[in-house]
């Protein structure tokens, strides 16, 4: 291999380095220069937390070779604040409240700061545009824009310089108030470590291998040629589980590599610790896995059919879970209904995308303690789990939560801690594990696709005398929350809506799908997209305002629910009103508008998709059109 | 993950030619790696091992840009971002701005080539419709026995289909030479998952010259990708649209035209009514970049795809 002699100006240092041929310039200045302030997101050039100038030129070094540094000027993240006072926008970033996860704000403050450089006048329009290459998946950009509109003015004298100072008020008065965020400048600086940021010395590099059938025996795994390989000091399977395996939410159904049998693409089956991640690449390539395909079953409905595949053995029906909740009686309330309107509803799997994959280090520390660091929501219970899965006491098993770069409910699972403490245990050498992007996707949990049956008997007035649901969710290949989304799932099924007969029955089944788990919500929005679309319809038919026939229904202050909770108070009308004025709704049955409506296409209203706001700048023959 | 032995940045077309001729079937030429890099990755081509990367994109005569009066020279390696920062060029390809601006974000512009984009012969290539429009042809260069042979055809016969081209072993794309037409009104559209970065499920670009009194075609260049295997031009339509004056009904009955063309392996419901939508606004943009007379358009067209 012949290394590339790397000459580069980094960050106003002149360097004179080695470095590796297939090395990105991501690579090169995090692992060989520690620079992780820009962070790896997806690897494709999709997302641009790894955003860095070279030549003064913004660019994504992830897709940038190292060789194409050569003789350049580079400057990362590091460069803004490197006497630790926070640049104009950094400091914006911060009083706007404009990092949550923090993890693709390294980018988007470099990215603004191109924006910012190229036009230090560009309208929001602009921003957006010249960001478009950046994604944020905590904030939903307006913060982010607002943050660079106001260094933007501030830079230009339109604002003074004290609009970027603090504005907390005192202590004990929080509530209603801005508060600012005290983990913000780690955070815009780049100095925040996640997990994937942290190294230690002498620390390997892991890498897994994963099924690539749904449904199959595992016969046999080879790792001894993978064992042999110079550079691996660690290979483990299933097998090396010294205690209890099985980890989960609510059913610990889930081995820490597939043990027996795998039952998803994607689930670990192996995993190597290296001394570099090509070399774990490597050894992968050379563990021999047998497998024998089973019937795989991807249909929930067919999965509880009598006769189809059988995920687990413990659940020979494929049932997770059934939630049922019964409040008097549907068929009565049918009966006494005048209109019965029935349909069905669908979602689909949808992946969390958080901009951090999943990673963590793990050791053992000078008194045999295993130490898991890692973005997990969920570390107490893990660490019981974990403590019985490697059979040791709970005080020799310790969890740390590195900053999470984004979660929304997708890093509840315990689905690589696991194997961080074995190889940990096994190679004595501190161990890390980054995931990709695609490893993510492929091998982590997603919101549960679900197929709804709603029927709802309604009086001609609008008022509903029964909803009676049926809901079936692909749980996928493993239980992880399953329970608790059709728990809740039940329990939002009748909407904030006084129902006196309600049937409500939820269902979670194993299929050899991608696991579904948490997602925001946790089960609420795909029974709210059901009952609510539900309402519309409804609203239609009996020739009804949809605000009007959720006013009718609406539960107020003191309402019991279908699951007997007391509300003391319910804001549902002042939300509903709240609605109606912000969206200038025009008011009437949806049957009875005719083909042009006030309520669209406002001045306000959000424009078609465009680009091109560059364009629009004084003094171009756009602005003049 | 792309993994090689070697990566190799020759400073002219001659180091170049000499290491393609030394490694014969062990190299794979990249330039702004921009589709490189998100290739080599699980889903697609997963782990991939090549041992030598040549990058052409620092020879200095695939860096050359030239225009003059009638033709516009582009050399492979020109970053998409020229045509947005470079006014001349701008001026003689009306279009390429904001085909520009929607090929990628500000910062994968910055490294994409022209070369790249054309070589990769995407059904749904941004560029490759603009330069098309453009009567583009390209230039072609083999070292053979010591001596670099050149050779030019016509862009839409290079590309032959989805990833397919007539580049030969051991050839290079070198630069493409197209028409330059400057006092043209210029309009790209595109559409796809995401506003930013991302391929086009159609694009059309659309290049018009009137008359001085803006009411009369004189010149109408008119291509579309993401329809069908390969971008194709719309002469018939730019036939049409040339035999008559300028008007409302023309544009419209312009519009309905390619609709029976769209012919891509998916959502073709979806693609004939972006079609026709597409061909109303870039024609609509295109005349008055042109300086159409407003009366000939009628202001309902205007709003609903102006």
């Amino acid at each position: 291999m012949a290394d590339i002699h790397l000459e580069a100006t980094i960050n106003g240092r002149k360097i004179f380095r080695s470095a590796k041929p297939h090395q990105r310039l991501l690579d090169f200045i995090r692992d060989d220069l520690n620079l992780t302030g820009n962070k790896e997101g997806c690897g494709a050039g999709e997302c641009g937390t790894c955003s860095v100038f070279v030549d003064g030129v913004l660019m994504k070094s992830c897709l940038l070779p190292v060789a194409k540094a050569q003789g350049a000027q580079i400057d990362t993240i590091e460069s803004l604040a490197k006497t630790g006072e926070l640049s104009v926008l950094q400091k914006a970033f911060h009083k706007a409240g404009a990092s949550q996860c923090g993890y693709c704000i390294p980018g988007m403050v470099m990215a603004a700061t191109a924006a910012l450089r190229i036009n230090p006048f560009a309208d929001r329009e602009e921003i957006k545009e010249r960001l478009g290459g950046n994604i944020c998946r905590c904030t939903g950009y307006q913060k982010i824009f607002d943050a660079v509109e106001l260094a933007r003015d501030v830079q230009n004298g339109r604002l003074p310089a004290s609009a970027l100072l603090e504005t907390d008020t005192g202590e004990g008065d929080v509530i209603g108030k801005n508060v600012r965020r005290i983990d913000a400048p780690s955070k815009v600086s780049g100095r925040l470590k996640y997990a994937g940021d942290m190294t230690m010395p002498g620390m390997l590099h892991v890498q897994v291998l994963r099924s690539p059938h749904a449904h199959a025996r595992l016969v046999s795994i080879d790792t001894s040629a993978a064992l042999a390989m110079e550079g691996v000091e660690g290979v483990i399977t299933s097998a090396d589980v010294p205690g209890e395996d099985g980890f989960g939410v609510f059913v610990n159904d889930q081995p820490i590599m597939a043990r027996g049998k795998v039952r998803y693409v994607g689930e670990a089956v192996a995993a190597v610790a290296a001394e570099d991640v090509l070399t774990a690449k490597r050894a992968l390539a050379a563990i021999k896995v047998v497998y024998e395909q089973l019937a795989p079953v991807f249909d929930p409905d067919e999965a509880m059919r009598v006769g189809s595949p059988v995920v687990h053995d413990y659940a020979p029906d494929n049932v997770t879970k059934h939630i049922p909740i019964r409040v008097g009686d549907v068929e009565k309330g049918f009966a006494q209904s005048d209109l019965v309107v029935e349909e069905t509803y669908s979602t689909q799997a949808i992946e969390h995308a958080y901009l951090e994959p999943e990673a963590g280090l793990a050791y053992v520390d000078h008194d045999g303690v295993v130490v898991i660091v890692s973005p997990d929501q969920n570390i107490t219970h893990h660490r019981h789990m974990l403590a019985r899965i490697i059979a040791k006491p709970i005080s020799k098993v310790r969890f740390i939560m590195s900053p999470v770069g984004g979660g929304f409910g997708g890093k509840e699972d315990m689905i690589y801690q696991g194997m961080l403490a074995l190889l940990a245990m096994k190679t004595q050498r501190p161990v890390r594990l980054v995931f990709t992007r695609e490893e993510s996707i492929i091998s982590t949990a997603k919101r549960h696709p679900s197929r709804t049956l709603l029927r709802m008997g309604l009086m001609r007035d609008g008022r509903i005398r029964a909803l009676e649901m049926k809901m079936i969710c692909d749980g996928g290949a493993y239980g992880m929350s399953t329970e608790g989304v059709m728990r809740k799932a039940a329990i939002l099924a009748a909407g904030p809506y006084v129902i006196p007969n309600v049937k409500v029955d939820t269902y979670g089944i194993y299929t050899n799908n991608t696991p579904s788990g948490a997602f925001r919500s946790f089960g609420a929005l795909q029974t709210a997209f059901a009952t609510e679309s539900h309402l519309d319809i409804c609203a239609e038919r009996l020739g009804l305002d949809p605000f009007e026939i959720r006013r009718i229904n609406a539960m107020r202050d003191g309402a019991t629910t279908h699951t007997k909770a007391k509300l003391g108070s319910v804001s549902l009308m002042r939300a509903l009103d709240a609605a109606e004025k912000a969206s200038g709704w025009e008011a009437g049955s949806p049957t009875s508008r005719g083909a042009t409506r006030s309520d669209l296409n406002r001045g306000d209203s959000r424009p078609a998709c465009a680009l091109g706001a560059r364009f629009a700048a004084p003094g171009t023959q756009e602005a003049a059109e | 993950m792309l993994i090689c032995d070697e990566y190799l940045t020759p400073g002219t077309l001659a180091e170049a030619f000499a290491a393609m001729e030394q490694n014969r079937g062990r190299y794979r030429i990249v330039a702004g790696c921009t589709d490189t890099l998100p290739w080599a990755r699980e889903g697609r081509a997963g782990d991939v091992e090549i041992p030598m990367l040549i990058d052409v994109s620092r020879i200095p005569e695939l860096r050359e840009l030239r225009v003059d009066e009638s033709r516009v020279r582009l050399g492979a390696a020109t970053p998409i971002q020229r045509f947005l920062d470079d006014a001349a060029l701008a001026r003689a390809l009306p279009s390429m701005p904001r085909c520009a601006v929607w090929f990628a974000d500000d910062q994968i512009r910055a490294l994409a080539t022209i070369g790249g984009n054309i070589v990769n012969a995407s059904p749904a290539a941004d560029a490759t419709p603009c330069l098309i429009a453009h009567e583009a042809e390209v230039e072609l260069a083999k070292n053979t026995g010591g001596k670099v042979v050149r050779r030019r055809m016509k862009l839409d016969a290079f590309i032959t289909g989805p990833g397919r081209t007539q580049l030969a072993e051991g050839e290079l794309l070198v630069a493409v030479d197209c028409d330059a037409l400057p006092g043209y009104g210029g309009s790209f559209e595109k559409v796809g998952h995401r506003r930013s970065l991302v391929i086009s499920l159609v694009c059309l670009a659309v290049l018009v010259k009137l008359d001085s009194q803006g009411r009369q075609f004189e010149d109408v260049r008119l291509a579309i990708a993401g329809i069908g295997p390969k971008p194709v031009r719309l002469t018939e339509v730019e036939k049409f649209l040339c035999s008559g004056p300028l008007s409302a009904e023309r544009l419209e009955a312009a519009a309905d035209m390619p609709v029976s063309l769209v012919a891509s392996r998916t959502r073709q419901e979806y693609r004939r009514e972006v079609v026709r939508g597409f061909m109303l606004r870039g024609l609509l943009n295109a005349v008055r970049r042109a300086g159409a007379d407003r009366q000939a358009l009628s202001g309902e067209l205007e709003v609903a795809y102006g």
